[in-house]
């Protein structure tokens, strides 16, 4: 069985993803055609020797619709050969592309692929692809569906973590990211956006806020007790009677930022590496999903994670660093008290609370975040994992070779 | 600069009148001048002692457009976008909801200038048919940069934004109003301005569509099912149409897609995102020159002969009322002449009124003339046998068969009633002038005037010098040619003159790829696709091949033994003599032709001339077809046949129709680098023989044609 590797991993700065966002203006097969390209030059590949594309993208309709990996592979004038493919599975749809991609590079079939994920936010908003888990009255009563924020104040109300930890956590991811920023961590995976005759669009990641602070955090209103009381908290307690109550704890500080961006990396066999002199970064060691309660919707990292720790015969001491996304900060909050993480081993440049959460290309970024932190600290093993809509989650592991 | 004046009702009028300048143009001042301005205009709002603006214009037009030259030479994206942005910025205030401002336009508004008309909250224009509104940037390759594309959208939905802006039409104020770009028509300034006050106190407040919640865009935005089907399609024509070669064209309705889905102020950056790249386009410089400088250059009579009174004629003679003679005196009625249409028998004679009456109804249909006027042309028509008839006339062209003594019979019967300052002039197009002047009796006054058909709509006429024609005729047929709207070049009495010589060489270098075993239908798809107007094969089938071979063994007998055989000509001769395929006038040519069929490639064509085994490259056959044009049109202006650059240019264009986005045969050269034009030719030389070799003067030809 040949051995899946990384030998890239990029992304976009995020922007805001509002009409006022720096990269409102530029078209999703753009941002996925710019990505692309920076691949093909940084790493000089011959593009017909890219087996499969595959890119996640959460709502892939309108600009993002009918299957935007061929759209933005003939965009930026790729081989014809090279075929594309999208898939959903929602927050984590950037990780699961590369979870497949060394799935089918493990199976042998295929060599080189690219994976990674693309969301415009700005440009088509969450959820407005519509969906049954998210319409059909009858199954969301039936399955007691609520939002996600909802699901995020029910997993703080049931862990007990109150605004201020909440806040806590949020204030210390913007601060990490600013660090981040500042000490030139990312600069490496950075492709900045241009527009059509060059002149800069966008540098840097547009959402995060480095002068931030516990008193301004805490002057913001929480963002779903409105939405609760249409009906959702009696929906969440009907899942789980246990709770008397769902506090609304969740803000759009402590959230994670909606925002636009782009991410890939490049995968490929030992074989295809030598052929294209292409440096192998990390194996791919084990990837896993799974699926929990869908009201409380938001637990699954953890699984995830413990799933692929037992496919790849390792211990969570085994781990050196880990990245869970910062969907809300009692996700993160719960992951790190559910596997016993050191907190200083944990989303140590921040997350998506400070940098925003573009839905399909988050997993791509946490991933290629996690290599180049590994490889500045000199670490060897790190773990990616993101909760998931309707319950899931999915994790990989990878080692640096 | 912007003079102010308000009146008692709070109606404040700013006139625009730019010092030092017959015109008011959209530059760098115009937004510095208008800034103080504007600054009192928000006081005076904040005070509520502002009820309304009127936006008007002490020049003879409103306003002009952008700076050409500017444009032209303009090389850094970031300081075109900045430029474009700032105005886009001005016009955002100007409208921005509050007070509502009134454009009073009493003269040409066009581009830039009608970008600022369309920043007001209502648009009167003085009802005089001279005047012309309307955004043509697309002509020069360009696209209004301000935030015009987005404001016609969501006036009057994508669909004929689309249509104004890439047609780039310039209305006269009724038809404005029609389409819709205007709000009302005003007698004269009197009434305009009363009707501007009238607006402004019956209007609260200025508020635009895009700036109201409820806004819409009419007929929807492209993120509906309908408009995005309309969309495609309207995309599949662009490309059917322009072959992909002409990007502002497409860059419109890349605005205008994109723009739907996004808010305005997105829409109006996307938009001056893609003005930037377009005015750093090979396309827009190259049609910048063509279409502003090199016509510039020739309607400002740069080689007409110095020294002579401008010559006015009124009453034009025709003889012969065939397609070209019809053609040829209609473009004079359009332009306010008299015509005397002669042919044998006054009932032939007939047809040239049909043919104008035809034409005028359409007109009137397509209510691009007014019915007096109408009248008025129809009554300037005399149709006669006699050619006594020519005696009132200022000039005299023939335009029959090209038979040589037909032609000398029918001037020399015309000149004897001519008066001795009149001139004569022949319509031919293979036949030398000189040759046709023999017997005239006044050969100086004899010239050659090339229509090209259909006459009336090809804005390019060819002026033959005849060997004994004088300086003072060629001036008198440029002064005609320019009351007829038209571009006169000047040109040798050398075989097929300039054009015909030089689109020849594009017919037969189709009919040598063919002779090499290229697939037919490559090399005219090809043809279509380099953007000339028909493919090279299909060309030689109009003209009839006898004509394409006349042509080259004038050149033949031209060069003497100089002369290299092109590879086309067996070709030609194996068609006519042993095939007995001449042409579509046959109806057996390189096509064959059936009664309400569209014409098929010859079925036996590929047994004489067999598929090669090779493979074709298709930029490479693009750039023979086009390369072989530029190098005779180098030869052209080394021996003299035609005289300057911008002649040659645009002769090209409108002549045989050489791709208006090179910006000509001669700007071909400098878009393509002249250096690595030279290393081409030079490879071409050696692959496909000496015709691709370069006259010696090439460099010092071309170099007096670098704008500074």
């Amino acid at each position: 069985m040949s051995e899946a590797y990384i030998f890239d991993a990029l992304r976009t700065p995020r922007g805001r993803g509002k009409t006022s966002g720096a990269l409102y203006e530029v078209k999703p097969i753009d941002l996925l055609a710019t990505t692309l390209t920076a691949l093909k030059e940084r790493n000089q590949i011959p593009t017909q020797e890219v087996d499969d594309v595959l890119i996640g993208c959460v709502t892939p309709i309108d600009d993002q619709g009918y299957n935007i990996a061929k759209a933005g592979l003939l965009h930026a004038d790729w081989a014809e050969s090279v075929g594309g493919m999208q898939i959903n599975r929602y927050c984590a749809s950037g990780l699961e592309a590369v979870n497949l991609a060394a799935s089918k590079v493990r199976s042998g079939w295929e060599s080189l692929i690219v994976a990674g994920g693309i969301e415009s936010m700005s440009r088509v908003p969450i959820g407005s692809d519509g969906g049954a888990l998210m319409y059909d009255p009858e199954l969301i009563n039936s399955v007691k569906f609520v939002p996600q924020g909802i699901a995020a104040d029910l997993i703080a109300t049931i862990e007990d973590f109150d605004r201020e930890i909440l806040d806590e956590y949020a204030l210390s991811s913007h601060q990490k990211a600013a660090n981040a920023w500042e000490a030139g961590y990312f600069e490496g995976a950075i492709i900045p956006i241009f527009d059509r005759n060059g002149l800069p669009l966008l540098k840097q990641d547009e959402h995060i806020r480095p002068d931030t602070s516990l008193e301004r955090l805490a002057q913001l209103t929480p963002s779903f007790s409105e939405m609760g009381e249409y009906g959702f908290d009696a929906l969440a307690k009907q899942a789980f009677p246990m709770v008397s109550q769902v506090r609304h704890v969740h803000t759009a500080g402590n959230s994670c930022g909606i925002v636009d961006g782009a991410a890939l990396l490049l995968i490929g066999n030992e074989q295809k590496a030598q052929e294209l002199d292409l440096k192998a970064r990390a194996r791919i060691v084990a990837a896993a999903n799974i699926s929990v309660n869908p009201t409380i919707m938001l637990t699954g990292a953890a699984p995830a994670s413990e799933k692929a720790l037992r496919l790849a015969g390792m211990k969570k001491s085994d781990i050196d660093l880990w990245e869970c996304n910062e969907a809300f900060a009692s996700v993160v909050l719960k992951y790190q008290r559910d596997l016993d993480i050191d907190p200083d081993t944990l989303n140590v440049n921040g997350g998506a609370i400070a940098m925003g959460h573009p839905l399909g290309a988050t997993g791509a970024i946490l991933l290629g975040t996690l290599l180049d932190e590994l490889e500045r600290r000199d670490l060897q093993t790190g773990l990616v994992s993101l909760c998931v809509g309707g319950g899931m989650g999915v994790a990989t592991i990878i080692e640096r070779v | 600069m912007i003079k102010y004046k308000k009146d008692t009702d709070n109606i404040v009028t700013l006139i625009l009148d730019m010092s030092h300048r017959n015109d008011n143009v959209i530059n760098h001042e115009i937004g510095q001048a208008f800034l103080p301005v504007l600054k009192h205009l928000q006081q005076e709002k904040k005070k509520g002692t502002l009820r309304g603006i009127i936006l008007t214009s002490a020049k003879k037009r409103f306003l002009a457009g952008g700076d050409l030259e500017y444009l032209y030479h303009a090389q850094d994206a970031n300081e075109i976008f900045q430029f474009a942005d700032g105005l886009k910025q001005f016009l955002r205030d100007l409208e921005s909801p509050g007070v509502p401002v009134v454009a009073a336009i009493n003269g040409d508004a066009l581009g830039a200038g009608f970008e600022l008309a369309l920043g007001c909250h209502h648009r009167i224009v003085i009802d005089n048919p001279k005047i012309k509104v309307g955004l043509p940037e697309v002509r020069l390759g360009l696209i209004p940069g301000s935030g015009g594309i987005v404001r016609l959208m969501w006036l009057l939905g994508i669909e004929r934004a689309f249509d104004i802006l890439s047609s780039g039409l310039r209305y006269r104020p009724k038809d404005a109003l029609r389409v819709g770009i205007i709000d009302e028509l005003a007698k004269n300034q009197k009434e305009m301005m009363e009707k501007a006050r009238h607006f402004l106190l019956h209007t609260r407040e200025g508020r635009r569509p895009w700036d109201q919640e409820q806004g819409r865009i009419p007929g929807g935005t492209a993120k509906e099912p309908e408009m995005a089907k309309r969309i495609r399609i309207l995309a599949t024509q662009l490309a059917k149409e322009t072959y992909r070669n002409y990007p502002a064209q497409q860059a419109i309705l890349n605005i205008l897609s994109e723009g739907s889905k996004v808010d305005f102020d997105t829409a109006c950056r996307i938009g001056t995102r893609y003005y930037t790249q377009l005015v750093l386009s090979p396309a827009c410089k190259n049609m910048i020159k063509a279409f502003w400088f090199d016509y510039k250059s020739i309607k400002e009579g740069e080689k007409r002969p110095k020294g002579f009174g401008r010559f006015r004629p009124r009453k034009v003679g025709i003889i012969g009322a065939g397609l070209m003679g019809s053609g040829i005196a209609y473009a004079c009625l359009l332009n306010g002449l008299e015509v005397v249409i002669k042919d044998v028998s006054r009932l032939v004679a007939e047809r040239g009124r049909m043919y104008a009456k035809e034409r005028i109804q359409k007109a009137l249909a397509q209510n691009t003339i007014a019915k007096e006027e109408a009248e008025s042309m129809l009554a300037r028509i005399t149709t006669t046998e006699d050619p006594s008839e020519f005696e009132s006339c200022d000039l005299v062209i023939e335009a029959v068969f090209e038979n040589a003594q037909v032609k000398q019979k029918v001037t020399r019967e015309a000149e004897a009633y001519m008066d001795d300052y009149s001139v004569l002039a022949s319509n031919t197009v293979s036949i030398p002038i000189t040759e046709l002047a023999q017997n005239s009796l006044r050969p100086d006054h004899y010239v050659g005037l090339h229509f090209f058909h259909p006459a009336d709509q090809v804005p390019l006429v060819e002026i033959v010098k005849g060997a004994k024609t004088s300086e003072e005729t060629i001036a008198r047929a440029f002064d005609f040619v320019n009351v007829i709207k038209k571009i006169p070049i000047v040109v040798k009495d050398d075989w097929g003159f300039y054009a015909a010589r030089v689109q020849n060489t594009f017919i037969l270098e189709g009919i040598t790829l063919l002779q090499e075993g290229c697939p037919p239908a490559l090399i005219e798809n090809l043809s279509l696709q380099a953007g000339m107007p028909k493919g090279a094969l299909s060309l030689a089938d109009d003209l009839g091949l006898a004509m394409v071979l006349k042509y080259e063994h004038q050149a033949a007998a031209h060069y003497g033994n100089k002369y290299i055989q092109h590879p086309a000509v067996a070709v030609l001769q194996t068609m006519i003599d042993d095939l007995q395929r001449t042409g579509k006038f046959k109806k057996a040519g390189f096509y064959q032709y059936e009664e309400g069929k569209p014409p098929q490639f010859w079925q036996d064509l590929s047994d004489h001339y067999p598929l090669a085994k090779k493979s074709f490259q298709a930029s490479e056959i693009i750039e023979r077809l086009l390369i072989a044009q530029v190098i005779e049109a180098v030869w052209c202006l080394q021996e003299n046949v035609i005289r300057s650059i911008p002649e040659a240019n645009l002769g090209s264009i409108f002549g045989w129709g050489f791709p208006a986005f090179k910006g000509g045969v001669i700007q071909y050269i400098h878009d393509y680098g002249v250096d690595a034009f030279m290393k081409r030719c030079h490879q071409f030389k050696k692959k496909h023989g000496q015709r691709f070799s370069t006259p010696k003067k090439l460099r010092e030809l071309i170099a007096k044609d670098l704008l500074d």
